[in-house]
């Protein structure tokens, strides 16, 4: 009787466990998607930051704001250009920075949950011995 | 070290199911992958049509349109200012640019699409190599295919550790033989090339070589298939064929050939290399062949006279091809071949120890 009440802990234990590793999981999923958009703006915005590099001083940009578009001074949209990437690297680097430590975590629970299930076999082991 | 190596089904170390599945999720990778793919050749595909497009527009000054007015309305307009574009460079950024400028911009953003169209198949082309071992290890596993891959190339390898000794004392002729051979069998290669750079030109001297190279394959075949009955009216029969325009030395050779029949073991592989080193060497450089006709025969007496056959031996398949091709005229074609299978038959039985072994060898080299 005592064995199958510690066997039913494991179980519950080894649930909790398989919950909170399905939970990483979409987490890293839901990471990968997050930076693929922003690699997806990141390579927009270098494309834009060449095409502005390579007009001349004298043209005209706009910038569309809503349903208009805003004249704007063309060192000056370079300038915004260049610090949407900056900040879109930083974006990047601190998520790459979390999607590391989250796969550490799924490791730990992945072994962990290992282990449960080890002492779980070794108990019915015990049990069908008996 | 295992002394057999062990018996493991396959299926137990990857069970069908799960080799399927994986199977299946590489399978729907690749759909997705081309999905995109058929996108990015669709952007890739506007955006010509759209540089075709401004690049026709500045023809003229105006143009009559259907200018949309919503989403099922159309009104007639008129095109002005057809060298002014307003350029969207993403992000919301917009630039004002002539056409030419314009075109200049899609051609590089062409060429992006390009690059990513190009990798984005070299995904899909590793995603397939994937599915396609990953079908295969699935099949393999559902037929309860035995033995894992890795522990018999395990075994076969700790086995040619253990006993190298043991089969380069079997091999060692061939091993020791090779590198020769396959210098020899290059220099065969080129000079074949170079004869078939002359062919043309040579076309007339050439019937008569080939007619004489096969008079040496006669007599050899008599000589080592003796026990064909027409081999002496053979003999005779191609002395008297002899073209006119034959070289003494082309003569000279034949008589050697002749000559040299009952001098030993090596029979066929001497007879043969020879001929294969004439059918090659003979036309232009008489003098080479002559040479060559002296040493390698007491080469192959003394040393390697089994792979030294094999090899002319391979040689000598696409000779025949050639020679039918060039001499069709001749009669005994149906025969030749006949023949010529038979002192195949021959050769290999009685070289058969080599002639196992030297593939092995091979094999062996390559593995190394």
């Amino acid at each position: 009787m005592g064995s199958s009440s510690a066997q039913r802990e494991l179980q519950r234990e080894l649930e909790a466990k398989a919950n909170d590793l399905s939970k990483i999981q979409k987490d890293i999923s839901k990471n990968h998607q997050v930076r693929k958009k922003y690699t997806i703006q990141l390579g927009e915005n270098e494309l834009v930051l060449k095409e502005l590099d390579l007009l001349s001083e004298d043209a005209n940009v706009f910038k569309l704001i809503g349903p208009v578009l805003v004249k704007q001074d063309l060192a000056e949209a370079r300038a915004n250009v260049r610090k949407r990437i900056e900040y879109i690297s930083a974006e990047l680097k601190r998520l790459d920075a979390t999607l590391q430590d989250m796969e550490e975590k799924q490791n730990s629970k992945k072994e962990a949950i290992f282990k449960v299930q080890q002492r779980i076999q070794s108990l019915q082991a015990g049990k069908a011995k008996a | 070290m295992r002394g057999k190596g062990t018996v493991t089904p396959l299926s137990s170390v990857f069970s069908v199911e799960d080799t399927q599945k994986a199977a299946k999720r590489v399978q729907d990778t690749i759909a997705q992958k081309d999905l995109e793919l058929d996108h990015l050749r669709g952007f890739a595909a506007d955006n010509t049509d759209l540089i075709n497009l401004v690049a026709r527009l500045p023809e003229h000054l105006h143009h009559d349109i259907m200018v949309p007015f919503g989403k099922a309305a159309f009104f007639p307009g008129r095109l002005v200012h057809t060298n002014e574009f307003m350029v969207l460079l993403g992000e919301g950024y917009y630039a004002e640019r002539t056409s030419k400028q314009t075109v200049d911009i899609l051609n590089r953003r062409g060429k992006v699409l390009e690059s990513q169209v190009d990798s984005l198949k070299a995904m899909v082309q590793d995603l397939k190599a994937e599915a396609s071992f990953f079908n295969a290890t699935a099949t393999e596993a559902a037929e309860g295919l035995v033995e894992i891959v890795e522990d018999y190339e395990e075994e076969s390898s700790s086995d040619r550790e253990c006993t190298p000794k043991q089969d380069y004392a079997n091999n060692s002729r061939a091993v020791i033989a090779q590198p020769a051979d396959e210098d020899e069998e290059f220099a065969r290669m080129m000079a074949r090339m170079d004869e078939l750079e002359k062919e043309e030109r040579e076309a007339e001297s050439h019937m008569a070589q080939s007619d004489e190279d096969e008079q040496l394959q006669h007599g050899l075949h008599q000589l080592s298939d003796q026990k064909s009955l027409h081999g002496n009216l053979k003999i005779s029969e191609y002395q008297s064929r002899k073209p006119p325009e034959q070289t003494k030395d082309g003569i000279a050779s034949n008589e050697d050939s002749f000559t040299d029949v009952p001098s030993g073991s090596g029979l066929v592989s001497k007879y043969e290399d020879k001929v294969s080193h004439e059918n090659i060497l003979g036309r232009d450089v008489k003098s080479v062949a002559e040479k060559d006709l002296v040493s390698p025969v007491v080469e192959n007496v003394q040393t390697v006279p089994l792979s030294r056959s094999q090899v002319s031996l391979e040689s000598s398949k696409p000779k025949f091809d050639r020679e039918k091709a060039f001499t069709g005229s001749i009669v005994e074609h149906a025969d030749n071949l006949q023949i010529k299978s038979r002192e195949r038959t021959t050769a290999i039985s009685q070289s058969s120890a080599s002639q196992v072994s030297k593939p092995v060898s091979r094999f062996k080299m390559q593995r190394k």
